[in-house]
């Protein structure tokens, strides 16, 4: 009875953490929410007062009392009305021409248009399901047409996003459910690298502390043996350009400790200066 | 079987497709086969990956390029070498005519389309567009590979979804 209900508390078995990690969840977002949609600005900016798309074309309605061009305005309209004003905006950004409806960039447009209404709406009723997969299908919806724009004409992709503020990236190579054991590999992967990397590095620069000291040598030991050769009348080994080359290595060696000499200081300074 | 494939991709030059990848120095090349199941007597598509040596960056994610193997291994990762970059991802010309072609229609029809129509300012031009690249790391995420968000770091990766 107590070993159950010890073993219950204290989890005996299972992985030994010899690596000490922490790992944090992702916090959960929604599908609509602009961060996974790659939307970088909310809805366009339009004033309550404007008037409804068809009735500003009316030669009537400039001349109209202000009554009257209130009660044709979108906040009295409705919000179908102010949702077309945010369409056509978003579509006038990119159109070609007047009548320019389907082309890819205007559909794409029109979508974006319709995502960003909707994800304000999500905001306010975020346990509407049903629009809810609305909107994830046009998301889906827009980026297979971006994809495709992207496949057949780069350039204007790339004009594209710029014009409507969109983030694009491409889809992963599979969409599933984030699990603990995945993410804590894949850290525990990531620290292992890191303490390669810093062997690696510390062993590099041991190394190289150690090419000066032993350049100096070589170049007196060459120096010695050239003499040597000359004095006692032998065929000489050494050349003057073997010496050169030596030489040159040195004063490069020399170069790289002392900028290497000035960042450890500086970096030293820093932290010294913080404390 | 599988020898052959190998040996014979030594030899020559490979078409393939330069894919996403984290690495740098090096582009990640698919290259598409057909393998024959010899029991079912059918061909199925298999893909090869290799990497290839490319400092300079000579091609970028969709291009298709021609590989070479290098005469030695570089590292044991990269064993080829890009040649030559022989269509540029999104950027379609007409190998008959010489012209640029969007889907199935030239660019210059669709944009003789649009000038009939009466051409808005707000229209795309080709012309004054900057080359590929200049959204790259801004809004344009596709050089390297997509993951699914994993960890909280410090540093916000636009790679994470």
């Amino acid at each position: 009875m107590l070993r159950r209900f010890t073993s219950s508390i204290i989890q005996s078995r299972g992985i030994k953490h010899q690596v000490n990690i922490k790992w944090v969840r992702p916090e959960y977002k929604p599908s609509y929410d602009p961060e996974k949609s790659g939307d970088l600005e909310g809805v366009p900016q339009i004033s309550k007062s404007s008037l409804g798309q068809d009735y500003a074309l009316s030669e009537e309605m400039k001349n109209a009392s202000e009554a009257v061009q209130k009660l044709f305005s979108v906040a009295f309209l409705g919000q179908k009305e102010y949702h077309t004003l945010v369409r056509k905006e978003l579509m006038d950004r990119v159109k070609r021409h007047q009548y320019d409806e389907c082309t890819a960039e205007t559909r794409i447009a029109r979508l974006t248009g319709q995502i960003r209404y909707l994800q304000e709406y999500m905001e306010k009723y975020p346990r509407n399901n049903k629009m809810k997969k609305v909107v994830q299908e046009i998301i889906d919806k827009r980026k297979k047409l971006l994809k495709y724009l992207r496949q057949y004409d780069y350039k204007k992709f790339e004009w594209l996003l710029e014009k409507l503020n969109i983030e694009y990236k491409a889809h992963p190579d599979s969409y599933h459910k984030l699990s603990r054991k995945e993410s804590l590999r894949k850290l525990t992967e990531m620290h292992c690298e890191d303490i390669r990397n810093k062997k690696l590095a510390d062993y590099r620069n041991l190394l190289e502390s150690q090419q000066g000291p032993f350049l100096k040598q070589k170049l007196e030991a060459l120096k010695f043996i050239r003499s040597e050769q000359i004095e006692l009348q032998i065929p000489i080994s050494v050349t003057e350009q073997d010496i050169k080359k030596v030489e040159e290595q040195l004063e490069e060696w020399t170069i790289r400790e002392g900028i290497k000499q000035e960042a450890k200081r500086k970096r030293r300074n820093l932290i010294l200066n913080v404390d | 079987m599988a020898r052959n494939v190998a040996e014979s991709a030594r030899k020559f030059l490979l078409l393939g497709q330069c894919v996403p990848t984290v690495k740098q120095n090096a582009t990640k090349i698919r290259v598409k086969r057909l393998e024959l199941d010899e029991n079912l007597l059918m061909y199925f598509r298999k893909d090869t990956f290799y990497y290839c040596h490319d400092p300079e960056k000579k091609c970028k994610t969709g291009d298709i390029v021609l590989i070479k193997a290098l005469p030695q291994k570089l590292t044991k990762l990269i064993t080829h070498e890009v040649e030559e970059v022989v269509y540029p991802f999104g950027d379609i010309t007409d190998p008959i005519t010489g012209k640029k072609v969007m889907k199935e229609r030239y660019r210059e029809d669709v944009d003789k389309q649009a000038e009939i129509f009466g051409k808005l300012k707000s229209a795309f031009n080709y012309e004054a567009a900057p080359p590929r690249g200049w959204q790259d790391g801004k809004k344009d995420f596709t050089t390297k590979p997509t993951y699914t968000k994993f960890h909280v770091f410090d540093e916000n990766d636009p790679y994470a979804i």
